[in-house]
Formats: structure tokens, C-alpha cells, sequence
């Protein structure tokens, strides 16, 4: 009987929990083990593998000329999109809040650019950046504003700096509207508390609202940290990584170590880097915002 | 606790029950004594039509010759299906026919039949012996060619008349002079569309640096030659050609089809470097009315005039072991009659066979073409690391245009040395 309950108490949730574990066991687990290995076998150009060569395959990864600037260029394509992002999302959730007419619209008008497939997006920004027939050059020439009709996506910097504000785009109403969900379970009686202390306007939202916020801000950070990151389609669409490599982040540079330079175990290689690399940043994220004190 | 336990025992079964549906669908349901052949085709633009129709009709015909066997025909984008094919090797699902640009790769790795066994000895006979040759790895062939195409100089007689170009020019100096006339007479227009992004760079810098001379692989020393002298001389001239704003802006990222073709087409371009299906590809995407001239390829003073010549392959491989079959379809396949649809639904290329090359020759769109063979220089196709080395070029050989010549080419030699 004793044993029955230690039993229960241990194993009594795996009917419930279980198709959950072996869908991440199976979706999650399996593919990143099978990454690993691949980065650590001799892959040759057509596919098959050769057997194992050790970590020759992160050797050649680290002397590939084009990695370095791909990682900063990483790095400040997850920092400044992460941070727009939330930016932006703060005062844009704080308005959708508010009660005025047409809120039910223009809710639903934000929701638009997330629920759009991101290749769509890409290949339209793509082409209303084209330096040839895009109406954003139409627009600036007919406006006065330009003489000639710039190629926004053949200059490496332009293209990335256009990139991001895509990127920030579709990843404004996701976080728009987890903080949304933040701001309605800030309760009526602290703010009509802190409206009796004194607390009106901007301190109201200093000393009350944004802290309250906290929970909702970390997560939708969390989570965007990840989603652009991992972001390939945004890239892929507008500029392919080019020109060159000089818009890849280290997502689309292994995706051109593999099609590309035919280097499936460099590719696997920088894979497993992606990984760690992401690991690392969400590590550091909840350790300098004092995720464990918040939760508790 | 009873009930628990019951209840425990029902999801475990479903779980087992959506595990063993999951692996019965991974499983083939085996007919007896029917093979189907799994067949990958990249898709050419023919009339703008996917060569899919032409394909299943054709399978269905064999199929009602040959019973027992079926065809299952895959037409994928020339864009992707070199990650297609790798994709099914890697997970074990290796098709039994692939139709596409490269096959020193999988030939390298002993993944495929020899052309004798994928086609009989008369068919084989009749495959034009120039095109056999260029899909040879280390002296056998491992491939049958199924279409060429050649490249020439297409030129807007309109834009020349305007700009007062009377002689078309031959020599890169003659160039240069040309183009320095059509930017100052004919505003609005670029003199050269170089299309130098990932879609065919390969081709373009083939193409300018043979005209200097320069090969991609010296046979001799066996040895990549990516950033020859001859090779960066012919890029550092295009680069002048970039500075002066005498091409397209940002030939680094424009492609083929979606940008210099396109240029072209609409009378922004007054030269392009294209191909032999050029023609009906402008009449299709709003060039019909162009005034159009052909001519040879400009080149460095003292060189010769080339053309590139790109032709493309038929690959079976081992894997599932149906070579008797593969021949059947094959042969069938390079029948006259089957392969004059084949040729028809790809739209206007040079055919491989001597046979149907003898109609072609009578055609008047593809005579000069045909001519220009045998003087054509060929992609380095049959050295195992050139699909690596065509990707590395296609990402950024364009850089040499719009950068450092000497040090993109540089890069891109130790890249393809380093390609195993």
C-alpha cells in the first residue's frame, strides 16, 4: 500500500501528462539529438554520412571567414528587434486598453500583421522596397523627397536596417497583446488606491502599472528573443542573406552552408551553435531581470 | 485506485493506438510484382506551363506499354530542387531518377548507374558525343544528358539606333565605348543588364570570363583556378563597368529571371548575356515587341569569342535497385516521338540526341545555336566539388562587381579548395 501511493504520487499524472512528453520527446528531443550527432559526423556533399570525425566539423565552422560578422550582426538583430518591440508594444497595448470608439476595429486591425503569413510579408516588403518598380520609391519621387530611385535592399545596411523594421512589425501585436492581457489583471482597487495617494498620470503608470506588467513583459520577451532569432523567412524573402553574406544572421547562414557550400556537418555545426547561443541568451535575459524573485 | 489504473491503461492504449497508425502510414503497402519508379524533375519554363502534365501522360503511356511498372513524377522549381533531391538522399528515400543541373556529386559517391546501364546501347549511341562527354566523372559516364542550351548576346536594336551604335561591338574596349554612348543619348536606359545574384551567377561570370580567357578548373593541374588572373582581369572590368554606372545598380543581388531579364524585357536594358529560350521568354513576360539582334559574346582584346553551353542530366541511382526498369522507362522515354514532347513541353532548348538534333538543325531559332556548340566552354561539371563551388559562386562571386575583385575571387578560391 505504502509503495502504491509513493507509486501514485509519482506517476499518477502520466496518463495526462504523457502524450505531451512523448510529443516534445519526439518533436523536440529527438530532432536536437539528431542535430548534435550530424554536426559531429562527416557528412559528404550528397547526403550520406561517412562516420565520425570529432569536432572537425566546428573547426572548419570557426575558421569560416563570414561567421564573425554574422554573429555580431546576430546580435544586434535579436537586441534592437527585442527591445523595439516592446517599445513600441507598451504605449500601443496602453492605448488599446483605453475605452474609445472603435476599439473592437482597430484591436483587430493590429492582429492583422501577426496572423499573415511572414513569407507573405517579406515578399510584399520586398517589392515595395524594390529599387525599380516599388511604390516606396514612387511614393518619395512623386513627394519631391528623391530625385533618383534608391535600391533600399541593395545596400547591405539599408537592407538590414528595413529587415528589422519588418521583423519589429510582425512582432509588435503578439507582444501588443500579451501586455494587453498584463494591463487587464492590474486590479481596479490599487489603482483607485493609488489614485487616493496621489497617484495620477505618469506616476500611476511608473509606480503601479509597469510593475504589475512585469510577468507579461518577460514572458512576451522570452518568447520574441526566440521567435527572432530563430527569424528565417523575414531574411530569406528580402534579401536572401545578400547581398553576399552581408544581411545573414547565423539562422540563414546555415541554411547556406548546407544548399549552398554543400556542408551538411558545418551546417549541423552551426545549428548546435544557434542552440547554445540561444540558451546562453535566455539564461543571461531571466538571470539580469530577475526572473525566479518575480515568480515568486 | 481501480479506476485510475483503468483509466491509466485506456491512455496508454490510445497512445499505442496513434504510434501505430503514426508508423503504418511511414509503411508502404508492397504490391506484388509492381515497382513504381520514383522520378524528380526540375521544371523548365516551356510556355510558361509546369512540365507536370507532360510528365503523368507520359508515365501513363509507359505504364500501359510496360505493365507492372509506374511512374511517379515529381516536378519541383529549378530553385529547389538540389535541397529536394539532398533532402531525399539524407533520409533514405533516394528517388530512382533525378532530372537536373549536376551529378558529379552523387557520381563521386558511387551512388549511381553508369549511363550504359541506365540506357541501352542503341540510345546511348544516338546521345550527341560532345554532351556524353561532359557527363563523364573520372572517364565513365554517369549521366545522360537530356537537353543543352548555348548563350549569345541579345541586344535592343531600338536602343543601339538611338544611341547611335552603328557596329555592334566585339571587344570589351568596343564596349565600354558603346555603353559610355547609349548612358549619354538614351536616359532612363542601363547599357548591360548583368544579372549577378544567386540565381545563375555562375553562368554570367562564365561567360565574361571566358571572353578573357579564364576557366573556373584547369584540367592540366588539376586544380580549381577561381581567382585566375584572366578570371579577375574579366571581373575587374565589369566592376569599371559598375563604377561608371554603365549596368544595372546593385548587380550583386540581381537575379536572372526577376531582374536583368526583366529590365530587358521592359526596354530599360539595351544588352544581355542570354539564353537560347531568351526569345520566347520575352514574347511570354511582355517583350514581344522588341526590336531584337543576336550576335557572339564581347571579349578581351587578343581573346577569342566563346559561348557557354549549359546542358543538363538524367541521374538513376542504386539505391532501390531497379536498373532494369529504369532502362525501360529510359529508353522509352528518348523514343523519338516521347522525347520531341519532352523537348516541346521544356520550351525551345537544344535536344541531346543526334536524331532529334537533325530536326533542330532545320529550325531557325535554334540553327545559329547549334552552330555555336562546338566552340562552347562548359561549366566544370564534372569535377566532384562543383556543386559546392557553383553555391559559393552563386552567393557571392557578384561581390566582385561591386567590391574587391581580387579579394572576393580570392575567397571564393580558397572556398572551392577547401570544397570536399
Amino acid at each position: 500500500m505504502a509503495t502504491g501511493s509513493i507509486r501514485r504520487s509519482r506517476f499518477g499524472a502520466l496518463p495526462w501528462i504523457g502524450p505531451a512528453v512523448v510529443l516534445i520527446l519526439v518533436m523536440v528531443v529527438w530532432p536536437a539529438i539528431e542535430m548534435i550527432r550530424t554536426s559531429l559526423h562527416e557528412i559528404d556533399q550528397t547526403g550520406i554520412a561517412k562516420g565520425w570525425n570529432g569536432i572537425s566539423n566546428f573547426r572548419t565552422l570557426i575558421q569560416n571567414p563570414d561567421l564573425p560578422q554574422t554573429l555580431i550582426r546576430t546580435l544586434i538583430w535579436v537586441t534592437v528587434i527585442v527591445v523595439f518591440t516592446v517599445l513600441i508594444s507598451l504605449p500601443v497595448a496602453q492605448i488599446l486598453h483605453g475605452k474609445f470608439p472603435g476599439r473592437k476595429v482597430v484591436r483587430y486591425a493590429i492582429i492583422v500583421p501577426w496572423a499573415a503569413s511572414v513569407v507573405m510579408t517579406a515578399t510584399i516588403w520586398r517589392w515595395m522596397l524594390d529599387g525599380f518598380y516599388g511604390i516606396f520609391n514612387r511614393i518619395l519621387q512623386d513627394l519631391g523627397i528623391l530625385k533618383e530611385p534608391i535600391d533600399w535592399l541593395g545596400n547591405p545596411n539599408l537592407a538590414f536596417i528595413f529587415l528589422m523594421v519588418v521583423a519589429i512589425f510582425v512582432s509588435v501585436p503578439f507582444t501588443t497583446y500579451v501586455i494587453l492581457a498584463g494591463l487587464t489583471t492590474v486590479p481596479d482597487d490599487i489603482l483607485e488606491a493609488g489614485a487616493i495617494d496621489g497617484a495620477n498620470g505618469w506616476k500611476r503608470y511608473k509606480e503601479i502599472i509597469f510593475p504589475l506588467l512585469r510577468p507579461a513583459l518577460l514572458v512576451s520577451a522570452v518568447i520574441n528573443l526566440i521567435n527572432v532569432f530563430n527569424s528565417f523567412p523575414i531574411i530569406w524573402a528580402m534579401t536572401g542573406g545578400g547581398p553576399g553574406y552581408s544581411t545573414d544572421t547565423t539562422t540563414t547562414l546555415a541554411y547556406k552552408i548546407s544548399f549552398r557550400d554543400q556542408d551538411i556537418g558545418q551546417s549541423a555545426a552551426m545549428a548546435t551553435i544557434n542552440f547554445i547561443i540561444i540558451l546562453i541568451f535566455i539564461s543571461f535575459f531571466l538571470k539580469v531581470s530577475k526572473w525566479r524573485e518575480t515568480s515568486e | 485506485m481501480k479506476i485510475k489504473y483503468s483509466m491509466r491503461r485506456v491512455a496508454l492504449g490510445a497512445s499505442l493506438v496513434l504510434a501505430a497508425s503514426g508508423v503504418a502510414g511511414l509503411v508502404p503497402v508492397a504490391h506484388a510484382a509492381t515497382v513504381d519508379l520514383q522520378m524528380v524533375a526540375a521544371d523548365y519554363p516551356g510556355d510558361g506551363k509546369t512540365q507536370q502534365a507532360q510528365w503523368d501522360a507520359l508515365s501513363k503511356a509507359f505504364t500501359a506499354a510496360n505493365p507492372g511498372i509506374t511512374m511517379t513524377v515529381n516536378v519541383v522549381s529549378w530553385d529547389v530542387i538540389d535541397d529536394k533531391v539532398k533532402t531525399l538522399i539524407a533520409t533514405g528515400k533516394t528517388p530512382d531518377i533525378v532530372n537536373k543541373g549536376d551529378y558529379s556529386a552523387p557520381a563521386a559517391a558511387g551512388l549511381l548507374y553508369k549511363a550504359s546501364e541506365m540506357v541501352s546501347a542503341s540510345t546511348l549511341a544516338d546521345i550527341v558525343p560532345t554532351f556524353l562527354n561532359n557527363s563523364k566523372y573520372n572517364g565513365t559516364a554517369y549521366a545522360v544528358p537530356d537537353l543543352a542550351s548555348a548563350r549569345a548576346l541579345f541586344y535592343n536594336k531600338d536602343i543601339l539606333k538611338k544611341a547611335g551604335v552603328t557596329k555592334l561591338p566585339t571587344t570589351w574596349d568596343e564596349l565600354l565605348v558603346a555603353l559610355k554612348q547609349i548612358k549619354a543619348k538614351v536616359p532612363g536606359v542601363y547599357g548591360y543588364a548583368v544579372p549577378m545574384g544567386p540565381e545563375e551567377a555562375q553562368a554570367e561570370f562564365s561567360i565574361w570570363a571566358g571572353g578573357n580567357g579564364g576557366r573556373l578548373y584547369d584540367y592540366t593541374a588539376k586544380k580549381w583556378t577561381v581567382n585566375s588572373k584572366a578570371n579577375v582581369e574579366a571581373m575587374t572590368y565589369l566592376n569599371k563597368l559598375n563604377n561608371l554606372k554603365l549596368i544595372e545598380p546593385n548587380p550583386a543581388k540581381c537575379d536572372r529571371t526577376a531582374c536583368a531579364q526583366t529590365l530587358f524585357a521592359s526596354g530599360k536594358a539595351a544588352f544581355i548575356n542570354g539564353s537560347v529560350f531568351l526569345p520566347a521568354w520575352l514574347k511570354a513576360n511582355g517583350g514581344a515587341n522588341l526590336n531584337l539582334g543576336t550576335g557572339s559574346f564581347v571579349h578581351n582584346t587578343g581573346q577569342e569569342a566563346v559561348t557557354l553551353g549549359v546542358q543538363d542530366y538524367f541521374t538513376a541511382y542504386k539505391a532501390n535497385g531497379h536498373q532494369a526498369e529504369i532502362q525501360k522507362f529510359m529508353d522509352f522515354l528518348y523514343q523519338p516521338a516521347n522525347y520531341a514532347d519532352f523537348l516541346k513541353a521544356a520550351g525551345g532548348f537544344i535536344p541531346a540526341t543526334k536524331s532529334a538534333g537533325a530536326v533542330a538543325a532545320k529550325d531557325p531559332a535554334l540553327a545559329p545555336f547549334i552552330a555555336l556548340l562546338p566552340h562552347a566552354i562548359f561549366y566544370p561539371g564534372d569535377i566532384a566539388t562543383w556543386p559546392a563551388v557553383k553555391g559559393a559562386l552563386q552567393t557571392s562571386v557578384g561581390l566582385a562587381v561591386t567590391g574587391s575583385p581580387a579579394k572576393v575571387m580570392a575567397d571564393l578560391q580558397k572556398k572551392a579548395l577547401a570544397a570536399k
